[in-house]
């Protein structure tokens, strides 16, 4: 198919710029999009903060114009549809279509050595399903009685007509089905891209680890993005025609249903969906790590075994989301035994990476810092995360902010920093210019220092047993004495918001002003770094020959540089 | 799939396992969506006490029996048609017909067993048994549609010409996902009429 011959350069603007085939268009496309979501996701984060910090006192600059009936300040539904709309932009279109849309779409032909991906056209179409995904979330945030009010995993009652009355919450379920549809293309066309159209010589113990993250990504989201498809069904057929799968007898009249029913199909999807996140940003540091410490990436197959086997145990662990339902002690404890021991590659992860850096050559750019600072926050989160898979503790632990400060760690700050180390990295590759480095740092050290102190306060309040999605804490006795740590949670929390304010600049102003990158400023050996900053419509003039492994870095053979491209032979 | 705007009188074999592989890559995926809506089926029906539950309005056996005739014979034709085109037999073309008039009168009998259950009363919200049975067949019934739309397309095609013997994939590609929508609805039928 589009591997075998060279398609020409569509020349109107609208197939050139707009409904484009060419992964490396729809790869922008996505970045621009989950970008402008993280900016929306951002400010909705920053408003819950200063309820947090102010119970009930008028937002500044913004309160007046989004609440323009108070005094300017969150009520108390729109501080529900706060936090539910923050998740849900954050996951479904901030990051994934950022980490997993940009970057998989960019990277796997070009890595791969092919002409663009296997099913163009599904991929275009994957784009536009997201992006109507995106317009009906958008709308549902203006309909009468408000958008979605029940979380971000919609836990019937709180997401049944009576809990959330109006089409807001109907609308956020028919937005997440069209996101999951979009996401599952992408990952048939990812799965088939990589196992159909590599390149001559690009073995599976040549791939990049980026793409062994995307390609086990994309088996979890075709795998179980159908799952939560068919839970929104649910969801809207009992909330628009009546039916009661989720709704208990005395609540309905024809009854029978089952709210437990949902968490179950929410978490047998939820909890891939953490390592749908966090997998491709795990592939893109494990390769950052090794061409940054100018090394080989130690134990490559066993960081491909331990990606593996991530994936395969990701899928039978949902269980400890619902410890609290009353689930009997056998399955509780079964959940609780499978979760222990998906730590077990985790760490494994950890040690390879660790191992790459140490005796390395490292190089200290912002992707690599960006790279390290996944290991960081992604330990903290890791060793938080035990107390919440141990039955005894996550009791206690359940729906206070040790959770809240827990995933943020893993799945979002990870990811992000997976996100940002990616962005910094493949930027040139893909406008054809470099990225202020100055100001890359700054963004760095601005961002992981009250990155650090907003999660880890979150766990001292969540331990002392503040409970998540309160609107105002402060009217609870024992909770009143944890208002000076939100406000220190807070005002971290925006200097962390602001934070993103130097990457917003030195992106926009590095896209359009910034210096001309060569074709291989990191020297680098993965195949994108051989053809042109940015690459010409059809990638490779004629599809490279696979020789080398990926990070053959200050090979004893290699005499005056200390890297090789995939496509060279090394010296004998 | 871009190919498929191109004149090409024929495909190479890579194409045709590169299509095929898309397809039932597809196709394993989507069948997690049907799973899920089956497990809430299995689940629900479990809390009830009988079942079917007393006095609910039942689809008619006879009309159900003969619907899975009818769509198995479909598959059944689809399956022979292909395996004609990839010989190089006549008679693709002609039996691709008779499995899309099959389709079609499917779809016929699964509006006439919904008006049967709607006439009596059964409505989505009036149990929890009507709940799942609309649930499921709509939901199956929306991939009759779209699988009778791609028979139509390759209807036309094989017409024209532009399906042939050396550009048979979008053929057998259309075929499997109509043997999937058949697979789906044995499953269907046995969970409301057998179990």
């Amino acid at each position: 198919m589009s591997g075998d011959h060279i398609h020409a350069e569509p020349t109107g603007f609208l197939r050139k710029h707009v409904f484009s085939v060419d992964h490396k268009v729809i790869a922008r496309q996505f970045m621009w999009f989950g970008l402008v979501w993280l900016l929306v996701g951002g400010i909705m984060a920053m408003m819950i903060r200063w309820q947090l910090a102010h119970p009930g006192s008028p937002v500044p600059l913004i309160g007046k114009l989004l609440y323009p009936r108070g005094d300017g300040s969150v009520p108390p539904d729109g501080y529900n549809t706060l936090f539910t709309m923050h998740g849900t932009i954050m996951i479904f279109l901030g990051l994934t279509p950022l980490l997993i849309g940009a970057f998989g779409n960019f990277c796997i032909p070009l890595m791969i050595g092919a002409r663009d991906m296997i099913f163009p056209l599904l991929n275009m179409l994957s784009f536009w399903t997201v992006v109507l995904g995106g317009l009906v979330g958008f709308y549902s945030l203006f309909v009468p009685l408000g958008a979605a009010e029940g979380g971000w995993t919609a836990y019937p009652t709180l997401s049944s007509t009576i809990g959330t009355p109006g089409s807001g919450e109907t609308l956020w379920a028919i937005a997440v089905f069209l996101i999951g549809a979009s996401s599952i293309m992408g990952g048939i066309n990812y799965i088939t891209t990589i196992v159909r159209l590599r390149a001559p010589g690009m073995t599976w113990s040549k791939l990049p680890l980026t793409i062994w993250g995307m390609f086990f990504t994309a088996i979890l989201n075709v795998l179980f993005l159908p799952v939560i498809g068919s839970a929104m069904i649910l969801m809207v057929l009992d909330r628009s025609f009546g039916t009661s799968f989720y709704v208990p007898a005395t609540l309905n009249q024809s009854g029978g249903g089952d709210p437990i029913l949902y968490q179950h199909l929410f978490w047998i999807f939820g909890h891939p969906e953490v390592y749908i996140l966090i997998l491709p940003a795990w592939g893109i540091i494990s390769d950052l790590l090794s061409f940054f410490a100018r090394k080989p990436a130690f134990a490559y197959k066993v960081t491909v075994g331990a990606m593996g086997a991530v994936t395969v145990l990701s899928a039978v662990v949902y269980g400890h989301h619902m410890f609290t339902t009353g689930m009997t002690a056998m399955l509780g404890e079964s959940f609780m035994l499978l979760t222990m021991i998906i730590s077990v590659p985790g760490e494994i992860l950890f040690f390879n990476w660790l191992h790459t850096l140490w005796r390395g050559n490292l190089r200290f750019t912002t992707p690599m810092l960006f790279s390290m600072g996944v290991i960081f926050v992604f330990g903290l989160g890791g060793l938080t995360g035990i107390y919440l898979a141990t039955i005894s503790t996550d009791i206690y632990l359940h729906d206070t902010y040790f959770v809240v400060g827990h995933f943020h760690l893993t799945m979002a700050a990870s990811s992000l920093f997976g996100a940002f180390a990616a962005t910094y990295f493949w930027f040139p590759k893909m406008f054809g210019k470099m990225m202020s480095e100055k100001l890359g740092k700054l963004h760095f050290w601005a961002t992981i220092i009250p990155l650090t102190i907003v999660f880890c306060t979150m766990f001292i309040s969540g331990y002392a047993g503040m409970p998540r999605r309160y609107y105002n804490h402060t009217d609870v006795d024992y909770l009143r004495s944890l208002q000076h740590l939100n406000v220190i949670t807070s005002v971290a929390a925006f200097f962390l918001g602001g934070a993103q304010l130097i990457f917003a600049f030195n992106f926009i102003k590095s896209r359009w002003w910034g210096s001309k990158a060569s074709v291989n400023p990191w020297e680098v050996g993965t195949l994108e770094w051989t053809i042109p900053s940015p690459p010409p419509h059809h990638n490779y003039d004629t599809i490279p020959t696979v020789v080398t492994g990926p990070h053959e870095y200050s090979h004893p053979a290699l005499k005056d540089r200390d890297w090789i491209s995939q496509s060279e032979q090394l010296p004998t | 799939m871009s190919d498929l705007a191109l004149p090409l009188p024929t495909e190479s074999r890579r194409a045709r396992v590169d299509a095929t592989f898309g397809m039932v890559l597809f196709i394993g995926s989507w069948s997690m969506a049907f799973a899920t809506l089956f497990l809430t089926f299995l689940v629900l029906r479990h809390r009830q006490p009988v079942w079917p539950p007393e006095g609910v309005v039942l689809p008619s056996l006879p009309l159900a029996g003969l619907a899975t005739a009818v769509l198995l014979a479909s598959s059944a034709l689809l399956h022979s048609a292909v395996k004609r085109l990839r010989a190089g037999q006549p008679g693709f073309a002609g039996r691709w017909a008779l499995g899309l008039g099959a389709g079609l009168a499917f779809a016929a009998l699964q509006s006439w067993l919904w008006i049967d259950v709607w006439e009596a009363g059964g409505r989505p919200d009036t149990d929890m048994y009507q709940g799942l049975f609309y649930m499921l067949t709509w939901f199956h019934a929306l991939h009759v549609v779209c699988g009778l739309i791609a028979l139509g397309f390759i209807q036309a095609g094989a017409l024209t010409g532009r399906i042939n013997a050396g550009r048979a994939t979008p053929a057998s590609s259309v075929a499997i996902f109509w043997h999937f929508v058949d697979a789906v609805w044995l499953v269907l039928f046995v969970s409301f009429f057998a179990l």
